[in-house]
């Protein structure tokens, strides 16, 4: 399996989890060469809210520059000793400045600017040095540097203080995957600029590491990747209910329902996602493969899963027997069975549940 | 018991002295229960035990009795760490190996106490030191090449996961050599000292230590340690025996948590402003292999892995293909039931650990890369060296003082 080279690293979410093992302790001569973790920048905070300060959005409302009440990054990355902090973005394309992401951007560049700390909740000198950097195909790294020179030049018109930006590109050869560092990003993060590489691939090889953000209803990919992400994200769903059940003592009942299963999928990033509709959106896919799962068990162990409207799923161990058909069934299922790329139907009974508390159940 | 233990202990050495062991030796069997809130009270324990049909009937604080509904008396049971159980029999070391395994298999809250390669490479650096390079030590190597074949009968059925792990039974017999390096070292820790690293590095199966012995400094004879936590005692203390026993427990529980600290992955909030930012913390787990292995032995491993239900590295998952010798796999660890995510390829693994998953999980994984695929194969956790973690992890256990 390889990947088209501009759909993989235009794609986001192959650009976020790129950017989160960047930043994994790692030994030396691994695969993946973590060049921010040498450099000492771990992950400070995934997708975090972050309130543009409120006087400078007045000024740029004055200055009638269009200005996000808040904005969230992908990724806050941070140099804990040199007190540095970094913004990342990832983009699949470059944007112009009357662009609507333009927006996003200019709001972007507010909050990576001298009043960063302000916007992370820190003391002035918690915050020595900040960048807004994104990341974006190696070919959109030119087009998208001139935007960001635009905005922030229109900001600097207006008084209004903005950060230092950089444009970190991405490169997919036959032999790796590789990072375009300019002077801005070489300067802040003490990598040398120019390309470097972070992934070795192996011939004929998918290089994508293993994802831990696996699926994220709120943006555009291919249906390739969508459907390849939607697999990811189906695999832990299975492994989750797999675990659950395994570790039962029969006799009991489990009781699971979608914010449960998709926490635990998620190493609990499911409860944070502030987008209504995109957690709906991802229940509705944990629905559709739960019954899937369900036909599957009941079919070897009849009545052993039940589904209630509101509820959730029971899954009724009553003997040891019966938990090892329902693991048997659970074993032998494979979501490729499953169509990947149909988007799942909206579900009725979808705000009951939505209203209960995270991770209620059991 | 300890008293018992002693008498019985001394009787048997003098039989061995004797070359006519009448009865079999005191064995322990190291056993890991897998945290939570039930194991560590002493009903908890005794529930945990209670649904494999094992009873234990409490004789004192932290020590029991341990019966089998079908095989009646099977030794004592104490509790030495909270998360550590060490198993006490006289019974032949293959019956009581079966039914230990027989039991682990059942119970995904009970685990083997796993000693790597790796592991053992640092206690052998404390045989060294704590014992005169005079006396005589017994190390085995044993890597089975089970995937490099050319057949697909990788995998074992169950009856043949049942004989004994061990190719030198106590008593007698020697060494049965299969598809597999497999053999023993007896000399004085001087003579072995002195050549071993050289060895290691000329021949990497002598990185799979999967036996030691610790000289008992009370006596001749010693304590063997065996890779899947078994402990034979062939000294005349069992007290010496059981001392060593604490030692080992020690640094493999703290060898436990300091993996289980470090590789856990989670998200948490920021300190700064909590529960509104969220990180990633945790280490990947990363193995590399000292050579790439080959197309046909990858195939092998993966298939041999992930198309049977009882593979040797007890895991579940479909991998997902992404070259001719890269997979991922969003699995599950089947013994203890908890999932564990793997990037899987010709030159080694990188493995993400949810939180809550048991660090056994990883000592499991390391000590069958080892055996089965590459013996020289470096670990880390994060960036830091598994070797490094075992090292710093036995600065947490005291020894009794040396006697010679």
């Amino acid at each position: 399996m390889s990947p088209k080279p501009n759909e993989l690293i235009r794609d986001p979410l192959f650009q976020l989890n790129a950017l989160l093992w960047l930043a994994q302790p790692l030994p030396k001569k691994c695969e993946i060469n973590p060049l921010l973790y040498h450099k000492g920048f771990t992950v400070y905070a995934v997708a975090p809210p972050l309130p543009v300060p409120l006087e400078l959005r007045l000024m740029a409302q004055e200055a009638q520059i269009e200005m996000q009440a808040s904005v969230t990054p992908d990724v806050v990355l941070a140099h804990k000793g040199a007190r540095k902090f970094a913004f990342a973005e990832c983009k699949a394309n470059s944007f112009g400045p009357t662009s609507s992401a333009a927006e996003q951007a200019q709001s972007l560049l507010v909050v990576a600017g001298p009043r960063a700390a302000d916007v992370l909740g820190l003391a002035p000198g918690q915050v020595a040095d900040s960048l807004l950097a994104f990341m974006t195909p190696q070919t959109e790294q030119g087009p998208l540097a001139k935007t960001l020179a635009s905005l922030y030049k229109e900001l600097n018109a207006a008084q209004i203080p903005a950060g230092k930006f950089s444009v970190l590109g991405l490169v997919l050869t036959e032999r790796e995957v590789s990072i375009a560092i300019d002077d801005q990003a070489s300067a802040f993060f003490a990598l040398p600029s120019g390309i470097d590489c972070f992934i070795r691939r192996a011939p004929d090889t998918d290089p994508r590491p293993i994802y831990f953000i696996p699926y994220d209803p709120d943006i555009d990919q291919s249906p390739e990747e969508r459907k390849f992400c939607r697999r990811v994200l189906f695999e832990r769903i299975q492994s989750t209910l797999i675990a659950a059940v395994g570790h039962a003592h029969a006799p009991c009942a489990l009781s699971l329902n979608s914010d449960k299963i998709l926490n635990g999928a998620m190493f609990g990033m499911y409860e944070k996602w502030e987008n209504r509709e995109s957690a709906k959106h991802l229940r509705e896919l944990c629905r559709k493969l739960m019954n899937a799962l369900m036909q599957a068990v009941n079919c070897e162990a009849p009545n052993s899963i039940t589904f209630q409207p509101g509820e959730g799923w029971k899954i009724i161990l009553e003997h040891s027997e019966q938990q090892e058909k329902v693991l048997d069934a659970l074993l032998r299922f494979s979501c490729v069975t499953l169509d990947l790329q149909t988007e799942p139907q909206a579900y009725l009974f979808d705000e009951m549940e939505d209203s209960r508390p995270s991770g209620a159940g059991e | 018991m300890i008293r018992f233990f002693d008498g019985y202990a001394i009787e048997r050495m003098e039989e061995l002295d004797a070359r006519k062991l009448k009865r079999p030796l005191v064995k322990s069997h190291l056993l890991e229960i897998l945290d939570g809130e039930e194991a560590r009270t002493n009903q908890g324990l005794r529930d945990i035990f209670d649904r494999r049909g094992v009873r234990l009937e409490p004789l004192e604080e932290e020590l029991f009795l341990v019966t089998d509904d079908q095989m009646g008396d099977i030794g004592f049971l104490e509790r030495l760490r909270p998360r550590i159980v060490a198993l006490y029999s006289t019974m032949k070391s293959d019956e009581l190996g079966r039914w230990v395994r027989r039991l682990v298999l059942d119970s995904p809250e009970i685990d083997h106490v796993w000693l790597s390669g790796a592991t053992f490479g640092v206690l052998w650096e404390l045989v060294t030191r704590l014992s005169q390079p005079h006396r005589f030590t017994r190390l085995v190597f044993t890597h089975e090449s089970i995937f490099d074949v050319d057949g697909a009968a990788l995998e074992p059925g169950e009856d043949e996961d049942e004989v004994s792990q061990d190719p030198e039974d106590e008593e007698v017999g020697q060494i049965k050599e299969r598809r597999a390096t497999s053999f023993r070292l007896v000399d004085r820790i001087g003579v072995i000292q002195e050549k071993l690293k050289e060895l290691q590095r000329i021949y990497s199966p002598l990185y799979a230590i999967t036996q030691l012995r610790f000289p008992s400094p009370v006596g001749p004879g010693g304590h063997d340690f065996y890779d899947n936590g078994r402990v034979t005692n062939r000294s005349q203390s069992f007290r010496d025996h059981r001392s060593h026993l604490l030692y080992v427990v020690r640094i493999y529980e703290q060898l436990l948590k300091s993996t289980e600290e470090q590789a856990w992955y989670s998200i948490q909030d920021s300190v700064s402003v909590p529960g509104q930012f969220h990180k990633i913390v945790g280490a990947p787990v990363v193995i590399r292999f000292q050579e790439p292995l080959n197309r046909v032995v990858f195939d092998n491993w993966i298939r041999a892995t992930f198309q049977s239900k009882r593979n040797r590295f007890r895991l579940w998952g479909h991998p997902i293909r992404l070259g001719p010798t890269k997979v991922h796999v969003y699995g599950v660890d089947c013994h203890l039931w908890q999932p564990l995510f793997l990037e899987l390829t010709a030159k080694g693994c990188i493995a993400i650990i949810p939180n809550g998953t048991c660090g056994n999980t990883v000592h499991r994984l390391v000590t069958n890369i080892q055996r089965y695929l590459d013996p020289g194969a470096e670990a880390f956790i994060g960036d830091k060296p598994y070797r490094q973690m075992v090292e710093e992890s036995t600065r947490a256990g005291e020894y009794e003082p040396k006697a010679e």
